[in-house]
């Protein structure tokens, strides 16, 4: 509902105010205690602030009037809403009316119909401005100026049920359709030509299956946006010889053979490792506030994931407690959830840490987004066999080597504090009996 | 095919049926010796004789209850009422007592009577002699309204009308007698409730029934050669209303014209229009839905006047230019 814009009481004993000056007019954007119009008293000027934010519509009195207090002199429409809102008219006239207006006020007796004048007063039509077609401007000479104001004038955009059901169809405001019909309404056709005009211009003749961005794809697309405009990246990279790391994975895999369960990923060890590394580094696992930092005691960490309609990130609760398999298996519970849509609500809310592995794509290194309202990612990449210098005699040997990159927000992060992080990982992925240390 | 006149295509009917069962019978004002005041049961009397071609009374409340007491007792009288305009005088038998029959007494019997009147305008009869008022009979449910507007319709409506187990009014139309058009001699039947579509096109959608029907057609072959493609939709039977080809038209040419002889108000358009705005239809509409029916006056005596009453050839041209255009 529009708020009405009431003429305040400013004094216990006032009846009336006199209207100085509206400082906004019709249609203007006012925000809530704005000050909107000056009024008087009978003891002082006082400026009325509104009473919403919104448009402002439907301006009752002119300046000069005199207004009795509680009077609706015009509504603030909110977002979405339209004069067509608007209650039905109902008005109080002015007390006294300056020199200007008695003589309209004249004008508009001697020359229109009471119906023309209570409608013009409740379409807020000026009636000077109405051509009459006999003696007295009639009602129907009001309508005439009304049908024949231009679409840009008129709240609500005249169009054939046809013209709404295209405009649906393709997407297009139809605001923004110039009508060929009568009076400016828009017919299907009007709609077909700026459907086609829109395209060309902007994709100069390429042809585009156009997907409306909604649910989850436009949640990603507004997270991934406000991440990486609102917090500064910086990405750290460090290569991991995994040659230990698969060993110690290999006598995982027996272990869980002989317990029949799935076999172990690199990914479910990587989290072990982070989780213990996150643990020594406490901002890594945080939030920035505006003006705090969380650092957050849980070691919930997000693993990002392909769903059937985008990328999800499922949340292992409690990393830093759990033991690889137990990782392992949980993993694979929600990746396959993940895989059949069936993730539930708490299953991707309040990670703390997100990995985003894509070394199985023979990724060999990339940089991830942060996904906010975490601090940092690891971005996983390929685990490449390749001869590298392994002691200081330089002996060369081919091991397995992969890439880690940790995208930081360096409002909470600094430069040494996540190479400290990724050192500890190179350090638990090395040498996995570091974690028992 | 043979070629015959509207006015002999029902005859034909009628007689078919005659020979075919004996328990069909006409009933009437002048339709023996005279032959019927538009000819159209000449020689029947003499055919059928006087027990199966009856004469009656000035009174067609008579007529009907006649017919409906007969076709109580299991026969199939065919009344004619000679000007539609006296059905007015027969409503209480057609209402109250043939529609109601079948549903008041549990459905243990029916009244298989069909009762033919010719109305419309265009023979100087005048106001009392000239009207259309279909639209008066589509609102008794239990009967049927039926109105063919070629000579081929007609026959296979009438056919379907008296082998229907309930009561039919057969409105036919003055001005359409004389017009021919091939009718096979064959025994063979139209169903009641099914509209055709008697041009197709893409543009404009014409509902028109009767006299209307064959105007709306001539304007749509002029208006073709400018490239407007006018779909033209005969209902044939106005109760019940085959809504849903009315419907999957206007689906495909987004715009609605319903033209009938009929006073515009309360006139028949008006329930095709609702059927249509309130169907999925509505948002194919691309054009406000019109209708143009005859003026809410008496029919005039004088010729000029009497024109000027219903739409005529240049009402409804200029209607389709302007709705295809975009221009109401």
């Amino acid at each position: 509902m529009p708020v009405p814009f009431i003429m305040p009481k400013f004094d216990m004993d006032q009846e009336q105010a006199t209207i100085i000056s509206w400082e906004k007019r019709d249609g203007d954007f006012v925000k809530f205690e704005e000050t909107v119009l000056t009024v008087e008293t009978d003891k002082v000027a006082i400026e009325v602030p509104s009473p919403a934010t919104g448009t402002l519509a439907r301006i009752t009195y002119k300046d000069g009037d005199v207004v009795p207090v509680t009077t609706i002199i015009a509504y603030i429409l909110k977002d979405g809403e339209t004069l067509a809102d608007l209650p039905k008219a109902d008005i109080t006239p002015p007390l006294s009316k300056p020199e200007v207006d008695s003589v309209s006020q004249s004008l508009t007796s001697a020359q229109a119909t009471p119906v023309a004048v209570r409608m013009a007063k409740e379409e807020g039509v000026d009636l000077s401005k109405v051509a009459s077609s006999g003696d007295k401007i009639t009602r129907r000479d009001v309508e005439l100026y009304l049908a024949n104001q231009t679409p840009a004038s008129r709240v609500a955009v005249a169009a054939t049920p046809a013209a709404r059901r295209v405009a649906r169809e393709k997407g297009i405001d139809l605001e923004n359709v110039a009508g060929s019909g009568p009076r400016g309404r828009v017919q299907s056709a009007d709609v077909s030509k700026t459907a086609k005009q829109i395209p060309a211009s902007v994709s100069h003749g390429r042809e585009a299956e156009v997907i409306p961005l909604t649910g989850i794809r436009r949640t990603i697309a507004e997270r991934m946006q406000q991440s990486f405009q609102q917090s500064p990246h910086i990405a750290l990279t460090v290569d991991v010889d995994m040659t230990e790391a698969e060993k110690v994975r290999k006598r995982f895999n027996a272990q869980a053979e002989k317990l029949a369960q799935p076999r172990v990923t690199v990914t479910a060890l990587i989290i072990k490792v982070v989780a213990w590394a996150l643990v020594r580094n406490p901002y890594i696992n945080a939030s920035f506030n505006s003006d705090s930092i969380s650092l957050w005691k849980d070691v919930n960490i997000g693993v990002a994931a392909a769903a059937p309609q985008g990328l999800v990130v499922p949340v292992l609760k409690g990393a830093d407690t759990l033991g690889v398999g137990e990782i392992n298996l949980r993993l694979v519970e929600l990746a396959e959830r993940a895989r059949e849509n069936k993730l539930k609500l708490e299953d991707v809310q309040g990670g703390t840490f997100t990995i985003s592995n894509l070394g199985m794509f023979g990724v060999r290194q990339f940089r991830a987004i942060i996904n906010p309202p975490e601090s940092a990612i690891l971005a996983v990449g390929s685990a490449v066999r390749k001869p590298i210098v392994i002691d200081e005699q330089d002996r060369v040997e081919v091991r397995p080597i992969m890439s880690l990159t940790l995208s930081a927000d360096h409002r909470v992060i600094d430069g040494i504090v996540a190479a400290r992080f990724l050192s500890d990982l190179v350090t638990g992925l090395e040498s996995p009996s570091m974690l028992l240390y | 095919m043979p070629e015959m006149t509207y006015l002999e295509a029902i005859r034909q009917a009628l007689w078919q049926e005659m020979k075919r069962d004996e328990r069909v019978f006409l009933l009437g004002e002048d339709i023996g010796v005279y032959g019927g005041a538009f000819g159209l049961t000449h020689g029947m009397l003499d055919e059928f004789g006087p027990e199966r071609v009856r004469e009656t009374p000035i009174s067609e409340a008579t007529i009907v209850a006649t017919a409906v007491g007969a076709s109580l007792l299991g026969m199939r009288p065919v009344a004619e009422i000679m000007f539609m305009d006296f059905v007015l005088l027969a409503l209480d038998q057609i209402a109250n007592q043939a529609a109601k029959m079948r549903f008041m007494f549990g459905g243990r019997t029916s009244v298989p009577i069909v009762v033919r009147m010719p109305g419309g305008s265009g023979t100087g009869a005048a106001s009392q002699h000239s009207q259309s008022l279909e639209s008066i009979l589509m609102h008794f449910p239990g009967l049927k309204v039926v109105n063919p507007s070629t000579p081929y319709d007609a026959k296979g409506l009438m056919l379907a009308s008296i082998r229907d187990p309930n009561p039919v009014c057969f409105v036919e139309h003055k001005v359409l007698y004389k017009t021919k058009g091939e009718v096979p001699e064959d025994d063979y039947m139209i169903p009641i409730g099914v509209a055709e579509v008697k041009r197709a096109g893409r543009d404009i959608t014409v509902v028109a029934n009767n006299i209307m029907v064959m105007k709306t057609l001539h304007i749509a072959e002029r208006l073709a050669q400018d490239g407007i493609e006018v779909e033209v939709i005969d209902p044939r039977t106005l109760l019940p209303l085959d809504t849903e080809t009315i419907i999957n038209s206007v689906t495909k040419t987004g715009r609605l014209l319903v033209v009938h002889e009929a006073c515009q108000t309360g006139g028949w358009a008006g329930e095709v229009i609702a059927s249509v705005v309130g169907s999925p239809a509505f948002d194919y509409l691309d054009t406000p839905v019109r209708r143009l029916g005859g003026r809410d006056i008496p029919i005039p005596y004088n010729r000029g006047l009497e024109k000027f009453a219903i739409p005529q050839d240049a009402d409804i041209e200029a209607e389709i230019r302007m709705m295809v255009a975009g221009k109401v």
